[in-house]
């Protein structure tokens, strides 16, 4: 008799965790997945404060077709599958007829599937490994410039001013940092550079100095890492010690074209160039309003992550503007014929090359000069005139 | 050929200091193992609360790391005497199926520590960064002509050098007083050390307190060249156990040669075969330890004191 | 009176994708079944035969990668992963009990451990393999809605508890549970404890990867880090069957309800959600400091602490 009034309220609690869950579920606001918590916090931070700058401004101007937004953030964790959760959440529950949001390869790739099996409209703002965009998929659409394209930049500077001969590919064993690597390993085949290195290696290593000793050892020309900010640091740093003197040390973007980067490899990361998406002094309108915006707010400039959250926002209110109805082919259509100039940059989404339904825009490079990251690549965005060929360790300070 | 030479040599100049460094984490977890019989899981852990106390010394007062090492290890060693005190004994009172309980409980703590960690103080990466991180000795400073460059980084050799002076200490106080003999003769047969009249609880209570506190010095000799973060626990504990069991479960001896070893074989599989393995024949070696030497480095060297 | 309770229950949740629930709940609930099929497998090495194992989420990762690579090397549908994945983890279960078996107790845990972590690290590098890091994704998923999922899955569970309770219950559980008791006794009877252990790891491992590979069919997503996680598969595996119940039968699937329930109530509470870690911690220390024999074996003392005053005299 205990057992069964044991099993029975078990099963009625369960019963009353259903229909909490169902209540909940009415509200109509724009739910943004986005990893709050864990290793990626950082950006999801920077990218959550964006998007709540944008929504000010957007409110402030009249909200989308007069309707004010509400944007509530869901924390995946940084893990993809949980941000599939949150997908199929915010269709199956929330009944929102378009996702836009995350920061991570992995956790966008795995939203893309849901929203295309489930025939809604997905924005991709962060996510850069190539393959999201090259499945042919419809609802999915993406803002940002892939892995392949993050080079562009870098490498017209290498093929215009460096000329180098060889290189080295040092990159973090996750989604973006294989995809990057091997994005420059066949652009460097293509301009007749030389692999001479390419080792990955588990984010949060202690110690690079035996995969830099044998760096040192081969003599590249270039040293390219793809890495998030501490590991970018704790890279330079020990490059330093090591006294690895290359022609050029390049990032590809991420922890390298963020201003903590500066602060913790300090004299380290001077003269150390990087690929990126976005800079705070790009001539493009709002970025600087935006950029100095949140400089004020936050104390220190937001990386292109938080350019990309920005515009995203402004993208969507576009789309939503335009769309004959807020209903996902709606929206869908409405998105396949943007075409519009943002703080991050233009956005026009177009099949071709093999992708579908992607973005596709300049990137630049930028340089640590005297402790400031300046950009310096492509001429026609430049703040600040490129320093190369650059001394060697021993000849600094 | 030289740069042979060169990479060779530097890479195990490498292994060399991170041995050192691996040695003093393996140590504390050696000792409660010895005394306790316990694998404490958390001890990664312990020594991230130990970076956050550093790190906010550095930040909010301008204590230099090395510095705050007194600060930090007292306070660590009462944590650690609180933890077993209120956490570990009462389990180990308890009457259940598996008797690998402790274990559990120390996942547990591990936990509910790192989590804390990142909800209190966000998963954001911390550093302190000094000014002599990246400075370093160089061969061709002192020696012109070298046909080869090595250098050795200062702030590796400061904590280096440290954990060579509290490994000492740590020897003598185990050795010649009376309060390290209680707790090796406690690690040794724990009924006839409480018949000999040796407070078992009291011991029991120091050794963990002794082996946070170490794991506390290591945090702080290891901030200034590495960074932070919540989870930076797993990978140390990780560290900790490979060690102590290629030691010898609880053997102090065994425990700095492990670490030293670990460091070096680290060093040396990131050159030689690729970077991203190093994890994998960390533990590689360990189960290869657990295989085939059973008893670690300590039974291999009691084997040959015994003269077998 | 049990046997009529016990078919409702088998009514009720045969009908349960008939209620209307919402996808996400039934979602929840596809996963507590699947960790209920994970925390019974591991029970059978753990809770009977007391080998306590922190590595299930090597067989788990090794039986979603079988069904994820048949997708992406041969074209084969994943869903052949499922009886594929018996040949495969037996093997992996023979090598993993050939290194680890021979330890005991801490020794083993360890050891399990570390083969988690190797499995691991080894995905993420094998880029030529397993895509490493980049992961394998099934573009079009067998069924969109959750309803047909659902009914494999509860298969797959009825089948695994039906498995476990015939072997339990003959003397291969005994044989187990002897093992754990004392294994020097149980040796010196004759019981080739070696031998026994070995079977009761095989047993584990491939219903833990039989779990595996339904969840790449049913996620569509994998990489090393989700499938091989150390706090996210093996532990939370530990827990599972920990806070339900060691070596007892319900004890996993109660196990399984409470702890997804609770991962899920938590994570969507807004200002608890990051702390989850830190309640489970806890409650994997309270559990094992008041109730280490979970809380379906030790629910005579939940039973008590709600009527205290009866047993005083």
């Amino acid at each position: 008799m205990r057992h069964f009034t044991f099993v029975a309220t078990v099963i009625s609690i369960f019963i009353l965790a259903i229909c909490t869950t169902q209540v909940l579920a009415q509200e109509a606001r724009f739910a943004i997945p986005l990893p709050l918590t864990g290793t990626n916090a950082k950006f999801g931070e920077i990218e959550k404060k964006s998007y709540e700058i944008a929504m000010e401004e957007i409110n402030a101007a009249g909200g989308i077709k007069g309707r004010k937004i509400a944007l509530e953030f869901e924390d995946s964790q940084g893990k993809p599958e949980i941000s599939r959760s949150i997908a199929e959440k915010l269709i199956d529950v929330k009944k929102q007829p378009v996702i836009f949001g995350e920061y991570s390869s992995s956790s966008s790739k795995a939203i893309a599937a849901v929203a295309e099996e489930r025939k809604v409209p997905y924005l991709v703002v962060t996510g850069a490994t190539d393959d999201i965009t090259q499945q042919n998929y419809k609802y999915v659409f993406r803002m940002n410039p892939t892995n392949a394209y993050y080079a562009v930049g870098l490498l017209s500077l290498f093929k215009e001013v460096v000329k180098p001969k060889s290189i080295a590919i040092l990159y973090e064993s996750s989604d973006f940092g294989t995809s990057g690597a091997e994005d420059m390993a066949k652009q460097s085949e293509k301009f007749g550079m030389k692999v001479l290195v390419k080792e990955q290696y588990e984010k949060g290593a202690v110690d690079f100095r035996p995969i830099l000793s044998k760096v040192k050892a081969a003599r590249p020309d270039v040293i390219y890492m793809v890495s998030y900010v501490m590991d970018a640091a704790l890279l330079m740093r020990q490059i330093k010690e090591l006294r690895i003197d290359a022609n050029l040390y390049a990032g590809g973007a991420a922890g390298f074209a963020i201003p903590e980067f500066i602060q913790n490899a300090k004299e380290a990361s001077e003269l150390v160039m990087t690929a990126t998406l976005w800079s705070p002094q790009i001539k493009y309108p709002g970025a600087v309003e935006y950029a100095e915006k949140y400089k004020k707010r936050h104390g220190d400039y937001p990386s292109y992550h938080g350019a990309e959250a920005y515009s995203a926002l402004f993208v969507m209110k576009d789309v939503l503007t335009r769309a004959k109805a807020w209903a996902p082919d709606d929206i869908r259509v409405a998105m396949k014929a943007t075409s519009m100039m943002t703080a991050f940059g233009p956005i026009k989404f177009e099949d071709k090359e093999g992708y579908t339904n992607q973005n596709f825009m300049d990137t630049l490079v930028m340089q640590v000069i005297k402790g400031k990251h300046e950009t310096i690549w492509p001429q026609k965005y430049a703040s600040a005139k490129y320093v190369y060929p650059i001394p060697k360790w021993r000849e600094r300070n | 050929m030289a740069a042979q030479v060169e990479l060779f040599l530097q890479t195990l100049i490498a292994g060399f200091l991170l041995g050192g460094l691996y040695a003093l984490i393996g140590l504390g977890m050696a000792l409660i193992m010895g005394v306790m019989r316990i694998i404490n899981l958390a001890h990664g852990d312990l020594m991230m609360v130990a970076m956050y106390l550093a790190y906010w010394l550095f930040t909010l007062l301008g204590v230099d790391p090395y510095i705050s090492v007194f600060v930090v290890v007292p306070l660590l060693f009462l944590f650690g005497c609180a933890l077993q005190k209120f956490l570990i004994t009462p389990v180990m009172k308890v009457e259940s199926i598996l008797p690998h309980n402790q274990v559990i409980l120390t996942v547990g703590m591990a936990m509910v520590l790192s989590n804390l960690a990142t909800v209190f103080f966000t998963g954001n990466y911390r550093s302190t960064p000094v000014n002599y991180a990246s400075n370093a000795w160089y061969l061709t400073d002192y020696w012109k002509n070298a046909p080869i460059e090595l250098s050795l980084s200062m702030p590796w050799s400061l904590s280096f050098l440290c954990a060579f002076i509290i490994t000492v200490a740590l020897w003598f106080f185990l050795t010649k007083t009376d309060t390290g003999k209680s707790i090796r003769a406690t690690a040794q047969d724990i009924d006839a050390a409480t018949l000999m009249g040796v407070n078992t609880n009291r011991m029991r209570m120091l050794t963990f307190g002794i082996g946070s506190a170490l794991v506390a010095c290591a945090g702080c000799l290891f901030i200034p060249i590495y960074y932070l973060y919540p989870a930076l626990g797993k990978q140390f504990t990780n560290i900790g156990f490979v060690i102590t069991v290629l030691g010898g479960m609880g053997s102090t001896e065994g425990a700095i040669i492990g670490g030293m070893i670990l460091g070096i074989f680290e060093s040396m599989t990131a050159t030689y075969v690729g970077m991203g393995w190093a994890p994998l024949g960390r533990f590689a070696i360990f189960v290869a330890a657990l295989v085939f030497v059973p008893g670690g480095v300590a039974s291999l060297i009691r084997r040959k004191r015994l003269g077998r | 009176m049990k046997k009529l309770l016990l078919g409702l229950l088998i009514l009720f949740l045969l009908l349960l994708p008939f209620l209307g629930l919402s996808s996400y709940i039934m979602h929840v609930l596809i996963l507590v079944i699947m960790w209920s099929i994970i925390g019974m497998a591991w029970n059978v090495l753990g809770g009977y035969t007391g080998q306590v194992s922190f590595g299930h989420a090597a067989f788990f990762g090794v039986g979603a990668y079988t069904a994820g690579l048949l997708y992406y090397h041969l074209g084969m549908s994943a869903w052949w992963g499922i009886p594929i994945c018996v040949v495969v983890l037996t093997a992996v279960s023979l090598v993993v009990g050939y290194i680890c078996l021979r330890l005991r107790g801490a020794y083993f845990a360890l050891a399990t451990l570390a083969l988690g972590e190797v499995c691991r690290v080894a995905a993420e590098n094998m880029v030529w393999f397993t895509q490493g890091n980049l992961g394998i994704l099934i573009k079009e998923r067998t069924w969109i809605g959750k309803t047909w999922y659902y009914y494999v899955i509860l298969l797959l569970a009825a089948g695994s508890y039906l498995l476990i309770k015939k072997v339990m219950e003959s003397k291969l559980g005994y044989y187990f549970v002897a093992i754990r008791e004392d294994q020097d006794a149980a040796e010196s009877l004759g019981i080739d404890t070696t031998f026994y252990k070995t079977i009761a790891l095989c047993i584990s491992g491939v219903l833990t990867g039989i779990a595996g590979a339904f969840y790449m069919n049913y996620m569509g997503y994998i990489d090393p880090g989700i499938v091989f996680s150390l706090s996210d598969i093996s532990i939370l595996t530990v827990m599972v069957v920990m806070v339900g119940g060691v070596a007892t039968f319900g004890g996993p699937t109660m196990g399984a309800l409470i702890m997804v329930f609770l991962a899920e109530i938590v994570r969507s509470t807004p200002k608890i959600g990051a702390a989850h870690q830190t309640i489970f911690g806890i409650l994997l220390i309270l559990i094992i400091i008041f109730l280490p024999n979970g809380v379906v074996g030790d629910f005579r003392k939940i039973v008590k602490f709600f009527k205290p005053k009866r047993t005083r005299a």
